[in-house]
């Protein structure tokens, strides 16, 4: 820095006007560099703080906390994890209803005084979870080794000791290692009475369901007097009775799983006494939340986040997993980017390589560049009266007359959602395509032509390979786009809840009309429409980082082909 | 002088003690509601359309639907009871949950397209509750005063428009504080009942801050000390407070609870409703018919407790059961 203001002051030696010394530092281009240099720093700050906040925020919402047991002054008591803790200032009501110390204490603090949030859980017995206590009420902080934090299938969390475990009649305390071997075999036999429910049953109701349809088509073909319809009929329902046996004989199976499970059982005991006694399958982890050392809970971490990535939401979304929506999301890019690169690069192509650059191709590239600056929801509502309204309802009319009046196609689903994203990214790809294909140096052309290969050789086999990075960039840039797009997709096909995946076992294996659920959408509901705003907020970082991974990864993926491909052809110039 | 003092602490002590969870209990259902008993052979899917009031209750619902049906494909889309009408008329929702009884208008709609009215069934009881910072002191508000905080026209009948916390005779820091306002988008049913009920359909200020979700008015709230705004009941957190509710000047102030919620003390409760489509001369298919009877059970019931409203009583279960076709007990 002193190196480049010397000079200024050799200068200011010579006899010329003071001003000129502030012309001389503009016109070595020091402030425009610092502007430069600290929009760049201010920039990369407000990127690191926010990536910083949810990374913190994220990483850190799955970890177990302890449970404190808070002793009121006037004797009762709460049990909860310390989530946030806040300076307040104590209202006039609120000081008077003190006494004298307290009233002296806070006044001394100028009026302030602190306050905790406790997670008090147990949503069943308080129509509550989270409670304020503020310092001064407090007489007593306690962390007791048998208080349990239990995460259950309803209802949310619960805090309190575990009575006792009862397996096939036989009652166990919590500490015994049977009963933490009984309370694993009941979760593995919920596993096997839900994969027997969604697996086999599911296939057999997908079968009769067909069947259903199949006859109300012939039905709708061929009237319902026809005798082709009386074939059919005696055929399908032959073939339901026998789907029929099978689902009963699935579903005595899954009674007597579900028999066997009402043996194991566990008794609950909050802090005021009330307890509920439930399934042990009904529990889905505990802990002695004071009790666990590091291990341990470096374990439960571990566990919550592959519940987090593997598992299916519960409660209205505001636990269990986020499995469907990572599936959704990953799904739904993957379909926009297969549908969006021929689309944008045939075009580009065409714009750039055949047509006669004049008034009109002008035209169509401004048009191009101000499609990229429409909102993304006038695209929403497009997809939803083109696609989903007209277009869908068209193939439903035509091809699935027996649904009606539900509808296949008609509705937001994958497909409509995916070709929605694809014209509004298409912009960006047509963009990115045309410059790869300018970039591609002219004599390289001419001397393909000169050799005597026709123009689509010409471009085949020596643009598009040598435009290919700048193509690869500009679906990045689209998929980028893609995968953060909530708006639009609200209206074409994202919903709240749709447990089952566009992809299963069930024929045609790939159900495109399916609605379907989405990261971006979920932060959305979990953060703003779940009951209880501040249970969702850890969830909300965690799905929020956990999207930004997603995107990243997949930009990762592409930027890895991208520069594989840039070394191919690196060096092979004429 | 002394006993003052000490008359103060002990009402002090009896409101703390009131307010703790331990005390409180906690809301139950009707116990005449009768129990879900699952049938055989249903399966299908099903896609719900309306209320973003009701979108978590629809979900709670749908869950425990699957639990008894996995093979039950249900979808839930949830942006504002307004949506649920034009969905029903289009025929893409099998159920449209509002936080409002439709329109005439919606109904004509409806009638045109079917030639019959969409059936209504009561599923919960939501008190609108108005919602301050937890650290507001504010004890009551009459209904006129709720008008005059957030409407223009003031309907009520309020003489003066309420600007500041002063206005609302609260005194010390909150006095020259300018009460800053939540509230609803216009494609909610909430934004559209408070208006006819709380506005006695005067316009909302434009100073309003419009939020895109029930819950988020309650953040809102919890995060400025000088905010006012109204959501359902079910979204109140421990950052907030509901605050007591008169019908009129003079009269009584009524907390957003469950009692008062029935019994019509609490002057902005409703019904939330959810619309079915169902032809007057053909029973309801199995499917629809069973998530009816299980949104009326006993289970179904206990889902509305968990997403924070009143669960309805046996009579009006049976009552809309019976409207539908549908035989209780069976």
């Amino acid at each position: 820095m002193s190196a480049t203001i010397e000079p200024l002051t050799t200068r200011s030696d010579a006899p010329t006007y003071t001003r000129s010394r502030v012309t001389a530092l503009g016109a070595l281009g020091e402030p425009f560099q610092w502007l430069l240099a600290g929009s760049l720093a201010l920039g990369m700050t407000m990127i690191v703080g926010f990536l910083l906040l949810v990374l913190w925020n994220g990483v850190g919402a799955l970890w177990p906390k302890p449970i404190h047991l808070v002793t009121f002054a006037d004797g009762t008591r709460i049990a909860g994890e310390p989530t946030r803790v806040e300076e307040f200032r104590v209202g006039p009501e609120r000081l008077a209803s003190l006494d004298e110390a307290t009233r002296r204490r806070i006044q001394v603090d100028a009026g302030y005084a602190w306050r905790t949030l406790y997670r008090t859980g147990n949503f069943d017995f308080y129509n509550d979870d989270f409670r304020w206590a503020a310092d001064f009420e407090v007489a007593k902080v306690e962390a007791p080794v048998d208080f349990y934090f239990v995460e259950r299938l309803e209802w949310g969390s619960f805090v309190g000791r575990i009575a006792v475990v009862e397996v096939a009649g036989e009652r166990l305390a919590i500490d015994d290692p049977r009963a933490v071997a009984a309370h694993r075999e009941a979760l593995r036999r919920l596993g096997a009475i839900r994969s027997l429910e969604h697996g086999a049953i599911g296939h057999v109701n997908a079968r009769i369901e067909r069947e259903r349809l199949g006859l109300r088509r012939v039905a709708i073909r061929e009237s319902e007097a026809s005798p082709a319809y009386a074939e059919a009929k005696a055929l399908a329902e032959a073939r339901i009775a026998e789907l029929r046996a099978e689902y009963q004989r699935l579903a005595d199976e899954v009674q007597r799983l579900k028999t066997e499970d009402q043996r194991y059982k566990v008794t609950l005991v909050e802090i005021g006494g009330k307890d509920k006694t439930l399934r042990l399958s009904e529990i889905v982890r505990f802990y002695p939340a004071n009790g666990v050392g590091w291990l341990e809970r470096i374990g439960i971490y571990l566990s919550r986040w592959g519940e987090f990535l593997a598992d299916a939401p519960r409660e209205a979304n505001t636990e269990g997993g986020v499995w469907p929506a990572i599936f959704g999301t990953f799904a739904m890019t993957l379909l926009m980017v297969i549908v969006v690169a021929p689309f944008g690069v045939v075009t580009a192509l065409y714009l750039r390589e055949y047509a006669k650059q004049g008034r009109m191709v002008a035209i169509v590239r401004i048009s191009v560049n101000n499609l990229a600056g429409v909102p993304s929801i006038v695209y929403g509502v497009f997809g939803l009266g083109f696609f989903a309204y007209t277009f869908g309802a068209s193939i439903d009319q035509l091809f699935f007359p027996e649904r009606l009046p539900s509808p296949t196609f008609g509705t937001g689903g994958l497909l409509w959602s995916s070709l929605t994203l694809a014209l509004l990214t298409v912009p960006v790809v047509i963009v990115a395509t045309e410059e790869a294909l300018a970039a591609v140096p002219r004599s390289m052309r001419e001397g393909s032509l000169a050799c005597g290969a026709s123009k689509w050789q010409t471009i085949k086999y020596i643009v598009l390979p040598r435009a290919l990075p700048g193509i690869m960039t500009g679906l990045i840039l689209a998929m980028a786009r893609g995968a953060g797009e909530v708006a639009p997709l609200m209206l074409v096909g994202v919903v709240k809840l749709a447990p089952e995946l566009p992809i299963d076992g069930v024929f045609p294996y790939l159900h495109l009309e399916r609605s379907f659920m989405h990261l971006g959408f979920h932060i959305y509901d979990v953060g703003f429409q779940s009951r209880n705003s501040e249970a969702g907020k850890p969830m909300v970082f965690v799905t929020t980082l956990l999207l930004i991974a997603m995107i990243a990864g997949m930009n990762a993926t592409a930027i890895v082909i991208r520069n594989r491909l840039k070394r191919r052809f690196a060096g092979s110039q004429f | 002088m002394k006993y003052i003092a000490k008359s103060i602490r002990l009402g002090a002590a009896a409101a703390l003690l009131a307010g703790l969870p331990l005390a409180a209990q906690a809301q139950g259902v009707d116990p005449k509601l009768m129990d879900y008993k699952p049938v055989s052979g249903v399966s299908g899917s099903l896609k719900s359309i309306g209320s973003d009031t009701l979108n978590n209750l629809m979900t709670l619902w749908a869950e425990g639907f699957r639990s008894r049906y996995p093979n039950v494909q249900i979808e839930i889309e949830g942006k504002g009871s307004s949506t649920a009408p034009p969905a029903m008329v289009a025929g893409t929702a099998h159920f449209g949950p509002m936080s409002r009884p439709m329109k005439g208008a919606e109904v004509d709609e409806f009638a045109k397209k079917y030639g019959y009215k969409p059936y209504a069934i009561r599923t919960a009881v939501d008190a609108l509750a108005v919602y301050v910072h937890k650290d507001n002191p504010i004890q009551c508000m009459t209904l006129q005063q709720v008008d005059a905080v957030f409407s223009k026209s003031r309907r009520g009948g309020e003489a003066k428009d309420l600007r500041t916390w002063g206005d609302l005779g609260m005194t010390g820091e909150w006095a020259d504080k300018p009460i800053s306002l939540y509230g609803r988008n216009s494609a909610s049913g909430t934004y559209g009942y408070f208006k006819e009920v709380a506005l006695f359909n005067g316009d909302y200020k434009d100073s309003v801050k419009e939020q895109p979700g029930s819950s988020t008015v309650v953040q809102g709230v919890a995060s400025d000390k000088f905010a006012i705004g109204y959501s359902g009941i079910g979204y109140k957190t421990a950052d907030v407070r509901s605050v007591p509710i008169a019908a009129k000047k003079g009269e009584t102030c009524f907390d957003a609870t469950a009692e008062n919620a029935y019994s019509g003390d609490f002057p902005i409760a409703r019904f939330l409703y959810v619309y079915v489509n169902k032809n007057p001369n053909q029973p309801l298919d199995p499917v629809r018919a069973e998530v009816v009877k299980f949104m009326l059970s006993k289970q179904g019931q206990e889902a509305t407790v968990k997403d924070g409203y009143f669960p309805v009583t046996s009579d009006i279960a049976s009552d809309d059961l019976k409207a539908l076709g549908l035989t209780v007990g069976s």
